[in-house]
């Protein structure tokens, strides 16, 4: 029996016309979903965007108050080699452009930090602040002689006499690359001694990554008060590694010693193959504990994009993975490292010194705002 | 797949570990030679940064300032990077793979000085033969092993038919061994991609007829 042309065309289009429904309408909902699932709810977005205005207003009260000379030495072009420009090295080994705080009046220096301070949440400004005091204990010690690799001073002490070697409160220097604005790109940069700090401005989006804070020493006194820069960073790694059970440990403990960061300052780009334990392999409570450490890192930034930086992660978490070396009780030498598809974190004593700590953290699809940049 | 070349390095290590380290062995002392390897089924990508400490940064310049000049000129800088990379070893499958130096870049006198000056050397190894299937790449170090500490690690590979498998290293990362497996390149792929919209478009135009007829 011979079917009409039409009648075929008709049984051919009521076979396919499911198939295309769903890939016109079905699999961009979907698609739409997902990317739901990480993206900002409106409501957080212009929170967001509220927090992007407080630190562009920041930055030109900082601005304003910088004479036409200073302003040239403190602003680069977005672009520039300065934006990876940035080491955790002290002045004298590390040439580090910018403004130096102890070279600013009181009213710069107080809009700087203000500018920092909006930028980052309350308990990252004081981690800041920690490391910084932390560097002027250093400096009023004469210290820095451990940990001459990276970050010290040359043998025989401190300050000038180290070959102009310098470092403490006055050393730390900030940087502002392209123009604040709202919508445009641009970045702050603040660091010197065992701390950089970038942040990168894409309209509502605010980006830490990467950034280095350190600590040496890694515990001090001041105002009476015992200081620990990286304490949190410290007791809640031991407390995750804790955690696991003994075969989980198995997997996370590296059989080898780690001696430093290995995507330190300069290894921008680098993704290395991952080790350790895979989050999936982690029951609830061991997974909240990790995302508990890797807030330590992200929540320095603002409340805000430190929100969204987690929601991130949390959806990567299937993927991301914790290795661990070194001893397992808290006060022993170790080094960890979390290693996820938008985020790596090293915590790294330096060359066997519990008192010396470089951290990093970065983000392989996002360091000084890649992905949300248009080139 | 010849396994015995590792054997051998580990046993080199084994020596080297049973030998004392230097008294005046200290945290000021080190000498950190990081390497990072990357793997395409051509070739291997080496980048080997060397930073010496405060304490050791004289020693290291005076290896390879061999005229005392207080400068590195080409020569020497090229001599040295060509005995660092003698002290490595470096196989496929357990055949050794011959790494040229392809670029060296030496710091300031003054950085070395002060602990953060690095060497920064970049070298290639040709890999003949490592078609689709597993592999093993080991890598060795023993350059100036009584003064050094080492990281080495991988790069995850680009090519998205390169995978690690596994990683083993020694206690201190003188070596690294990597399996992968390389997975066979796909001729059909872009033909059925080919065929996959061609098939799309098929059904769209099929879609759009039995309206026409109707209006017609």
């Amino acid at each position: 029996m011979e079917i009409p042309s039409e009648t075929l065309r008709a049984r051919i289009v009521n076979v396919f016309r499911p198939l295309l429904i769903w890939l016109v309408i079905v699999l961009p909902v979907a698609v739409g979903s997902a990317q739901r699932a990480v993206a900002p709810k409106p409501a957080a977005f212009a929170a967001q965007g509220a927090v992007t205005a407080r630190v562009v207003a920041a930055a030109n009260r900082f601005l304003a108050t910088l004479g036409d000379a200073e302003r040239a030495r403190c602003t680069f072009g977005f672009t520039s080699s300065q934006r990876t420009g940035w080491s955790n090295l002290p002045t004298g080994i590390f040439q580090r452009n910018g403004l130096r705080l102890g070279d600013m009046t009181s009213r710069q220096r107080d809009a700087a930090l203000a500018l920092v301070a909006a930028a980052l949440s309350r308990e990252g400004y004081q981690k800041v602040t920690d490391i910084m005091n932390g560097d002027e204990v250093l400096r009023s010690a004469g210290g820095g002689r451990t940990g001459g690799r990276q970050g010290a001073t040359a043998p025989g002490g401190a300050g000038a006499r180290g070959g102009g070697v310098r470092f403490g409160l006055d050393e730390y220097y900030i940087a502002l690359l392209g123009p604040p604005s709202a919508t445009a790109p641009w970045m702050i940069q603040f660091g010197g001694h065992h701390l950089a700090i970038n942040v990168t401005v894409v309209g509502p989006n605010n980006v830490m990554t990467p950034s280095l804070p350190a600590a040496q020493p890694a515990k001090y006194t001041l105002n009476g008060q015992t200081i620990r820069p990286l304490g949190h960073e410290n007791d809640k790694g031991f407390a995750l590694i804790n955690a696991l059970n003994p075969a989980q440990q198995k997997q996370a403990i590296l059989n080898y010693e780690v001696r430093d960061l290995v995507l330190g300052p300069g290894a921008d780009g680098k993704v290395i193959q991952p080790e350790g334990i895979l989050a999936s392999a982690l029951d609830a409570v061991q997974q909240g504990l990790l995302l508990d450490v890797v807030h330590e890192w992200v929540g320095i930034l603002n409340d805000e994009a430190a929100a969204a930086k987690m929601a991130e992660i949390k959806a990567n978490l299937p993927r991301t993975w914790f290795a661990w070396s070194g001893a397992t009780k808290n006060g022993g030498l170790a080094y960890y490292r979390i290693q996820g598809p938008t985020v790596v974190i090293e915590y790294a004593p330096q060359q066997g010194d519990l008192d010396h700590i470089h951290t990093i953290y970065r983000d392989p699809t996002n360091d000084y705002g890649a992905r949300l940049v248009v080139p | 797949m010849n396994v015995r070349r590792p054997l051998v390095w580990f046993a080199v290590l084994g020596v080297w570990l049973a030998t004392p380290a230097p008294a005046g062995a200290h945290r000021l002392d080190e000498y950190l030679q990081a390497t990072r390897l990357s793997i395409d089924d051509e070739r291997v990508r080496l980048e080997i940064d060397l930073t010496a400490g405060v304490a050791v940064a004289r020693e290291v310049f005076a290896w390879i300032d061999t005229n005392r000049d207080g400068q590195i000129s080409n020569a020497e800088g090229d001599a040295y990077a060509r005995q660092v990379l003698r002290s490595v070893l470096l196989s496929v499958d357990g055949q050794p793979a011959s790494i040229t130096l392809t670029e060296i870049r030496y710091p300031q006198f003054r950085e070395m000085s002060l602990g953060a000056g690095t060497i920064q050397m970049r070298a290639t190894a040709n890999v003949s033969a490592t078609g689709a299937g597993r592999h093993q790449l080991s890598y060795f170090n023993t350059h100036r092993s009584e003064w050094s500490v080492y990281l080495v690690n991988a790069l995850v590979p680009t090519d998205p038919r390169i995978r690690i498998a596994g990683q083993q290293r020694d206690r201190a990362q003188h070596g690294l061994t990597l399996d992968y497996t390389v997975r066979g390149r796909a001729p059909w792929a872009r033909t059925w991609s080919l065929l996959t919209l061609l098939a799309m478009a098929g059904a769209l135009s099929i879609t759009r007829w039995p309206r026409a007829g109707a209006r017609a």
